[in-house]
């Protein structure tokens, strides 16, 4: 292994007040250091973290024109950060740092000053190894083109669109149906306040239309994305003919659709006419007549809850829109039918949200009946017979009673749960974006990044994420446009230093890298017959430089050679 | 003197490595045997840097990455779970015992599992005795 | 076998004074604080369940109501404001017009309306029934209150409380073969053996005369309180059915009239402090009235005080004529009283309540000797 010529480092050993320097002889460190091949200076001080610390190294790299730094001292993950700045200050490049980490995963884990002592010697032996075969890197920049795609013209799809237009920044929404709206279009009135979900819509149906900077492509479909963050080209097909569009960002917001409540055999959802879905009971309330299959006016209406949702054999998840929407049809019932009795068949009562828990309570004091049966046992629904006044017959195992109890019923409502849709596989693979085990797009962090993806670029709101009510996909989508907005804002995009390269010379142009990296970072130049990292999307995790099979990807902070010194070093 | 196994320790940076300094903050003692390198994925991990490791005469050698379905890279600890057995059979061509080469999930909130990780491994191989490999000549011994 | 719900179970006893049932979350509290709640019969809080679930049939069958005194505690302790205390009141209602046979107790208690017409109906027959009978077959004559040649005589009187007394017994009998049935006699997971019923029929006329249990409620001021009424009441009853003659005839039997004071103070004095309570709404007990509650009220103070009036009539001042009229009146709201009161509405407890003690003696014997096939012994102890 070829080696550069001798480089001046500096070796910083931190007694973090007693903290490494109880265990660890800090002084010996920093004799041995001197002995080491290209240490031109070694210091141990008793916080080097502080701004006297700091100054010191700072002074140091100026004084014996040191080109490489070593600190040895606590996690990089602690304060890497803080002695990269140190190098910057002093005109050093920032990635001539390494850091030996003998606070953590030395002085604190053991108590035997020898070992521990032997033990950080190597690790800063192998920091000193590793640090001669740094390079100085640089931040890189990308476009922003301001422009977004979103997919899907739902209630999240169209608040996304409206608050990045309102910015003044060009949208377009691609909507596969014939209208805009979503699944709230087909809707009543929304809980737990009863507003009309249709005039929740129509005031943003018209503004989407008129808006100068939104254009709507309906009975559109994805058919293909390529680029990277800030660059991305997308090809629409729009009534057949395709369409080429150049967006910077994707919102995702493609919804969800409804179970297949026919799936649970014991309903008997499609053989008896009067168990009908939570979907088509709002048609009713759209029309204003609720009614039984033979036109009369059901004396009983029974609400089950949980069709498809929270079973094992169907989908293990809560849909968690449906225990309130339950509720509201608790209400709608009762002041269309006076006289009407409501029966809620249920699980758990979800009633999470803002005013759920009061608008519960308020039902429960409307005089509905409640009846609880328990995960996958769900009720069973027969026709009544010629003796019984009243038109299905509901049984359930119930659970607070510990009675098998028979619910008289003349219509039953099956409060069916939210499933991911059929082209979101589809959907997935196009935007280069991962699913969970039941098919909903996964968010880059659960608690602290629920809007972006794993691929930079792509936003997800709304159901497509998991199952959520108009509030909370509101919410997500004006997030999704808050982060994209900030991108724009800046007009540009900072690429970390560290990612991989390949060298075209040596690359045989085989794919394996492309086929391994998770973020389709990796393209392939078909006249260089070359592949090529798109800096911009690569997370730096290096999983195609361990891969290459004529090393030519590099890894860059984290090359072979780097880690091969390391290796060296620590033993 | 007894022998002190060496055992050299490629961690990732999301889970295990932040694990390994949890065990740190919680001052949960371990054996001083592994030394280690940090990566940003276990993926990243190239089965030549575990057979330099063992040409350069360390005992053992543990891979610590995200638990399966935890990647930060969504998928990096799956590959690295699929080269672990191939890596295992080529170190046992060479005539090393596949015990020597160990992974394991560890994650930023298991540091307690990190140190019994260590602890556990340290004592296999010091009852499997020190690694045979025969010595390179460029071999550089930490005395 | 599964049981078949009523979904307008509620909607009914909201009509029997059960508003707040639905605000109940069954945290419990209620049948924690109920120091007459344990096994085999835990309440309110299951009654509460019933209701809200729509068991009809269930709730007909228990013997719980009855073991409740409305001490009010469960009530005071309820985080919902949801009544348990009440919500037992208006499932005694509801339970005794399940136990009547003729269905003139469901008309009562869901329509004041109907309950007073139907006393109203009863005092114009009662009344215009004496007059005529004093004019035809009595004295004739109004200006004769006593002895020979009196507008009505004593005799006659008696005999007529004896075949009113005896049609409402028979009533109340029936409606408490139905009690039995809805609550023993049908439910299979109760096996009562025939000498139990014998041994155990003690139970009956004791807690009918000593009402022991409402004794064990923290406060005993409401068991005080209903004793004095309960003995006034059986004071009344013996010197009616038995010494009616005595109390019209002079010479005074001083002994029966010395009895007669006393009953009528201890009447007027408790349905006073009932009505007053009521006003005030100091107590859980007081705080919801149902219409009949203040019908029966009202009632009964009319009475005592007509029967104060025609004695003080007759006896202190002589006016014979006058005190006929007040003991038409008197009559004319005693007789509605106790004919719409005692089997179909609550006076009807009188009887309801002993036997829901026997019953439920009975109920935990037989569970218990379920429960241990070879412990007869270890039934529990009487009540």
């Amino acid at each position: 292994m070829s080696r550069p010529p001798l480089p001046r480092i500096g070796v910083f050993v931190c007694n973090c007040g007693t903290n490494i320097a109880r265990t660890v002889d800090c002084e010996e460190i920093a004799c041995a250091a001197m002995e080491w091949p290209g240490v031109v200076v070694a210091r141990a001080y008793k916080y080097m973290c502080s701004d006297p610390g700091q100054e010191m190294i700072a002074e140091e790299v100026r004084e014996k024109r040191l080109d490489r730094v070593v600190v040895a001292a606590c996690s990089p993950r602690m304060h890497e950060p803080t002695f990269r700045r140190a190098l910057a200050s002093s005109g050093l490049n920032p990635y001539l740092l390494e850091m030996a980490n003998i606070r953590e995963q030395c002085s604190w884990v053991h108590d035997d000053p020898r070992a521990a002592t032997d033990k950080a010697l190597a690790l800063a032996r192998a920091a000193v190894a590793r640090v001669v075969r740094h390079e100085p890197l640089e931040k890189r920049f990308v476009p922003m083109n301001p422009a977004t795609l979103v997919l899907g013209g739902g209630i999240a799809g169209m608040t996304a669109a409206l608050q990045l237009a309102d910015a003044g920044q060009p949208v377009t929404i691609v909507e596969r149906a014939d209208r805009l709206g979503g699944n709230v279009a087909r809707i009543d009135l929304t809980a737990p306040h009863l507003d009309s979900a249709r005039e929740l819509l129509l005031g943003r149906l018209a503004r989407v239309s008129m808006h100068p900077m939104i254009s709507v492509l309906l009975r559109a479909e994805l058919e293909q994305l390529e680029g990277y963050q800030g660059n991305f080209t997308a090809d629409v097909a729009v009534e057949g003919a395709s369409r080429r569009l150049e967006i910077g960002s994707v919102v995702v917001c493609t919804g969800y659709k409804e179970f297949d409540a026919a799936r649970v055999e014991g309903l008997g959802y499609g053989r008896l006419p009067d168990v009908i879905t939570s979907f088509e009971l709002e048609l009713m309330l759209k029309r204003g007549r609720i009614e039984m299959a033979d036109g009369r006016t059901p004396r009983t209406v029974a609400l089950v809850h949980c069709v498809g949702s929270r079973s094992e054999e169907y989908h293990g998840y809560c849909s968690r829109v449906c225990c309130m929407t339950a509720l509201k049809y608790g209400h709608e019932v009762k002041s269309a039918l006076p006289g009407a009795a409501v029966v809620d068949l249920y699980i758990d009562m979800h009633a999470f949200g803002k005013g759920c828990e009061d608008f519960y309570r308020k039902t429960a004091e409307i005089k509905t009946l409640f009846l609880m049966y328990g995960k996958n046992a769900p009720p069973v629904i027969r026709p009544a017979g010629p003796k019984d006044d009243c038109n299905l017959l509901i049984t359930l195992d119930e659970k607070l009673s510990g009675e098998e109890i028979e619910v008289p019923a003349d219509l039953v409502v099956l409060m069916v749960g939210m499933e991911p849709r059929e082209d979101a596989g589809r959907v997935a693979q196009l935007v280069n974006i991962s699913r969970d085990k039941d098919g909903w797009f996964i968010e880059s962090h659960p608690k602290l990044d629920p809007v972006a993806t794993t691929t930079d670029g792509i936003y997800i709101a709304g159901a497509c994420q998991s199952p959520k009510d108009i509030p909370d996909s509101v919410a997500q989508a004006r997030a999704a446009a808050a982060r994209i907005l900030a991108k724009v804002a800046k007009g540009k995009i900072e690429v970390d230093a560290i990612f991989a390269e390949v060298d075209a010379a040596r690359c045989s142009g085989c794919r394996i890298c492309g086929t391994m990296c998770p973020y389709g970072a990796i393209e392939y130049d078909e006249e260089q017959k070359s592949s090529r990292v798109v800096e911009a999307s690569c997370k730096a995790c290096g999983c195609c430089a361990a891969a290459c099979p004529s090393l030519a990807v590099r890894a860059r902070h984290f090359t072979d050679e780097q880690i091969f010194a390391q290796i060296e070093g620590v033993l | 003197m007894a022998f002190e196994p060496r055992i050299v320790g490629f961690l990732c940076n999301w889970c295990s490595y932040t694990g390994a300094d949890l065990a740190g903050t919680s001052r949960i003692k371990y054996p001083p045997n592994v030394r280690v390198i940090r990566t940003m994925c276990s993926a990243r991990i190239r089965p030549s840097f575990v057979l330099k490791a063992l040409a350069e005469g360390a005992d053992g050698v543990l891979i610590c990455g995200c638990h399966p379905g935890d990647c930060h890279y969504s998928e990096g600890n799956y590959k690295t779970l699929r080269r672990q057995v191939l890596l295992k059979r080529l170190v046992a061509g060479y005539g090393i015992e596949p015990e020597r080469v160990r992974l394991e999930w560890v994650s930023a909130s298991e540091g307690q599992r990190f140190a019994e990780v260590v602890a556990d491994m340290t004592e296999r191989i010091r009852r499997l005795g020190p690694s045979r490999v025969e010595m390179l000549p460029s071999t550089r011994r930490a005395g | 076998m599964a049981v078949r719900a009523n979904p307008r179970l509620i909607d009914e006893l909201e009509l029997y004074g059960a508003e707040d049932v639905q605000k109940c979350y069954h945290c419990g509290n209620c049948s924690a604080v109920c120091p007459f709640s344990r096994e085999p019969f835990l309440f309110p809080r299951k009654s509460m369940r019933y209701l809200q679930m729509g068991l009809e049939e269930r709730l007909a069958g228990t013997l719980e109501p009855w073991l409740c005194y409305y001490c009010g505690e469960c009530s005071e302790q309820c985080p919902r404001e949801a009544e348990p205390g009440e919500t037992m009141m208006s499932i005694r209602r509801w339970l005794t017009a399940q136990y009547d046979v003729t269905g003139l107790s469901k008309l009562f208690y869901r329509s004041w309306r109907a309950e007073l017409a139907a006393v109203l109906l009863v005092a114009l027959l009662t009344g215009a029934g004496f007059l005529l009978f004093g004019l035809k077959y009595g004295g004739g004559s109004l200006g004769v209150y006593a002895g020979p040649g009196a507008f009505l005589p004593a005799s006659s009187v008696h005999v007529f409380d004896w075949i009113l007394g005896g049609t409402l017994a028979a009533l109340l009998a029936a409606n408490c073969a139905r009690m039995w049935w809805l609550t023993t006699g049908r439910d299979r997971r109760v096996r009562v053996p025939l000498l139990d019923y014998v041994t155990r029929a003690f139970l009956v006329p004791l807690h009918f005369v000593t009402q022991k249990r409402y004794r064990e409620c923290e406060s005993k001021r409401p068991w005080a309180v209903h004793f004095a009424l309960v003995a006034s009441y059986l004071t009344m009853l013996v010197l009616i059915m038995l010494f009616l003659e005595s109390l019209h005839a002079a010479p005074a039997n001083r002994l029966a009239h010395a009895f007669g004071y006393l009953a009528t103070a201890g009447l007027l004095g408790t349905t006073l402090y009932a009505l007053r309570g009521r006003w005030r709404r100091a107590t859980p007990l007081h705080r919801h009235s149902h219409e009949t509650d203040w019908v029966f009220l009202v009632l009964l103070v009319y009475v005592a005080a007509t029967g104060i009036l025609q004695h003080a009539l007759y006896r202190w001042f002589g006016l014979d004529t006058a005190a006929n009229v007040v003991y038409i009146a008197h009559l004319m709201g005693a007789v509605p009283m106790l004919a719409v009161e005692v089997p179909f509405s609550k006076w009807s407890h009188l009887a309801y309540r002993p036997l829901a003690m026997y019953f439920a003696d009975l109920h935990e014997r037989a569970l218990a000797r379920a429960a241990s096939p070879a412990g007869a012994q270890s039934v529990p102890a009487a009540a």
